[in-house]
């Protein structure tokens, strides 16, 4: 009869007891193990969001552009020197201009402002894939009076594939300048940077709009993350003065800071629900102590140590944060599973709160192995600490008194 | 030959007001092979003086050797393996593991001493010497009060102890199982030459033994041999 076979018997005694003191031990390493599948996963998703969407792994633009505030000035804009289109063709796997500018958009009676990206269509692609999205009808040809618009945009101004839509805009020179397009597309990227009020508008018909074929951004897309950092250094100096480069991380960084608050946040869930679980199982096993005095006593008396008799008890509550930290991971890891191939969608909550910030409103969990095993092994860890101190009570029993207990 | 020596051996509890001197200079020696029972009235001392034959407490004063080991200075974990090997409990209420079958019973007993062999058969071989062949696979809950302190002794005898410790036996048992534990424990000394102290105000108990020591007051007021038939009559 080995120690943790009459440990499991002992357990088994009182299951309800048990399955209660375990349930705390299984909720803390369930929470645990979705939220930080949630908290990584929403990391992940800011990040291809970004990188996909509206950064790619390097992004330059012009020095002191707003970055916030929704403004996009196209009064000073981009130079590309030949030098620059030579190490961009040479460093990276694909690079794309894109020009940001604010046009009101008028359909009828109703106008908007909005964020019209001015992209080319040769090229956005392999920096900025497009098999996430969904488009009604179709993006616009490269050479056609059309723009693909938003479906918030969309729904605000009653627009159809095939309405028509007033952009008015001011030129890079400051002249006022309007064009009537058809909407050859409705477009739903599940990015709320491009959701939220976006229109894509081709290159040549930018260039009429803005009068400039210069563009306000450059986009780079490189063989790794890793390598956005000395690259991002090669850019500046190639753009000098005029531009300002940025990598993935710096435009992430806010909302990774934030990502990093609640990881925190989550961290202390999970401190509070294992303490929770630690209580009850210094109350359980100190209560088995005291229902087994006598049981103690023989023990003792049949020759088991002050060891053994702490190894038996220390294996109960292993046990109770075994059992409870192996069915905690089963269902966190079974959620956490299911929402990496499922992704939670947030587009309505985005699109209420009206975000315009670059994240995938369809979040994917992350499920980490090393998470999980960290978290079964915390919750043993924490389990078999808390049971020590009854343990100790249990072991120094005087056998001749325990013997005799009633 | 002597297997266990106690000489000058003294034990108080409490302090102040409370205090109580349980054994008073007891000296006694044990011969292998004895049926001995300790009788006296409540408070006397003779369980007190059993839980030091069996180390299961330590005395204040005097030395008592078990085996020729001096058990005073002897630590907890020195204390246990003692006991492990070299004696055998039996308690008044039975004291079986409510969890494990009888068989697991007894052999916790074995894995505790740590004996060589097969446990499981030597378990079911001493279970059926005190007649519970048939029942290994029963837990305590489903076993009368006879056969539960049947099992107790299997327990105490199948890591063939140098003393089998059995206080108050009988106490809990009706009297036709009280006269099977005591001729089973008889008919076991007589056929492994076991030794039993027993603590015991059972007069079935005490018409058996072939050594009686009174306590009354933690001394040792009577010490006598008797043969069989004195016993008998």
């Amino acid at each position: 009869m080995s120690t943790m076979r009459l440990a499991t018997r002992n357990l088994q005694r009182s299951p309800r007891r048990t399955l209660l003191t375990m349930s705390a031990v299984i909720a803390g390493v369930g929470v645990f193990i979705l939220g930080e599948g949630f908290v990584s996963g929403l990391t992940e998703n800011i990040l291809v969001a970004a990188i996909q969407g509206t950064v790619g792994h390097v992004l330059a633009r012009p020095a002191d552009y707003p970055v916030q505030g929704g403004q996009h000035p196209v009064d000073k804009l981009l130079t590309i020197t030949p030098a620059t289109r030579s190490l961009l063709d040479k460093e990276s796997v694909a690079w794309t201009t894109r020009t940001y500018f604010a046009p009101t958009a008028a359909s009828g009676a109703d106008a908007l402002r909005a964020v019209a990206i001015g992209y080319d269509p040769a090229r956005d692609e392999a920096v900025f894939p497009r098999d996430q999205w969904k488009i009604r009808g179709a993006m616009p040809g490269a050479n056609e009076d059309a723009v693909a618009v938003s479906h918030r945009i969309a729904r605000l101004l009653a627009l159809e594939v095939g309405s028509r839509l007033i952009l008015q805009v001011r030129t890079h020179q400051g002249a006022m300048n309007a064009l009537d397009v058809a909407v050859s597309g409705i477009t739903t990227t599940s990015n709320p940077a491009l959701d939220s009020l976006g229109i894509f508008v081709p290159g040549p018909l930018t260039h009429k709009l803005l009068a400039t074929d210069l563009p306000s951004h450059i986009s780079v897309k490189l063989r790794s993350r890793a390598a956005a950092f000395p690259f991002a250094t090669q850019l500046a100096a190639a753009l000098g003065p005029q531009a300002s480069v940025v990598t993935w991380q710096d435009e992430t960084e806010e909302m990774i800071r934030i990502q990093n608050v609640r990881r925190r946040a989550l961290d202390l869930v999970m401190a509070i629900l294992m303490a929770l679980a630690a209580f009850g199982i210094v109350n359980t096993v100190l209560m088995a102590a005291y229902e087994r005095v006598r049981e103690i006593g023989t023990l003792r008396s049949l020759g088991m140590t002050e060891r053994g008799v702490l190894k038996l008890f220390i294996s109960e509550g292993l046990l109770i944060g075994l059992v409870g930290s192996l069915l905690g991971a089963a269902w966190g890891a079974g959620l956490t599973y299911y929402w990496s191939v499922h992704p939670i969608d947030f587009s309505k909550t985005m699109e209420q709160t009206g975000g315009s910030y670059s994240a995938s409103s369809l979040v994917y969990t992350r499920l980490s192995l090393e998470v999980v095993l960290v978290t079964i092994g915390l919750g043993v860890l924490v389990s078999a600490l808390a049971s020590i101190y009854p343990a100790r009570v249990a072991s120094r029993m005087v056998p001749a008194d325990a013997v005799r207990a009633v | 030959m002597p297997i266990c020596e106690i000489h000058n051996l003294s034990k108080v509890y409490g302090t102040g007001p409370a205090r109580v001197e349980a054994l008073k200079h007891i000296t006694l020696t044990i011969e292998k092979g004895e049926f001995s029972v300790f009788c006296g009235p409540s408070g006397s001392g003779k369980t007190t003086l059993l839980n030091h034959i069996g180390c299961l407490d330590a005395p204040d004063e005097g030395e008592l050797s078990l085996d020729g080991v001096a058990t005073r200075k002897l630590d907890s974990r020195a204390l246990s393996a003692l006991r492990a090997d070299k004696i055998g409990f039996i308690f008044q209420s039975f004291n079986l593991i409510p969890v494990l079958s009888a068989q697991e019973n007894v052999e916790l007993a074995l894995e505790l001493a740590n004996k060589p062999g097969d446990h499981a058969a030597a378990a079911r071989k001493t279970l059926a010497q005190v007649g519970l062949a048939g029942l290994e696979n029963r837990r305590p809950n489903q076993l009368s009060g006879g056969q539960q302190q049947r099992v107790a002794i299997a327990r105490a005898l199948v890591k063939e102890p140098l003393i089998v410790i059995a206080d108050e036996p009988t106490a809990n048992l009706d009297s036709d199982n009280g006269e099977q534990v005591i001729s089973i424990m008889e008919r076991l000394n007589a056929e492994l030459g076991t030794t039993f102290l027993i603590s015991s105000h059972d007069a079935r108990v005490i018409a058996h033994a072939r050594r009686i020591v009174m306590l009354r007051d933690g001394e040792i007021v009577k010490d006598e041999q008797r043969e069989k038939t004195e016993r008998a009559s």
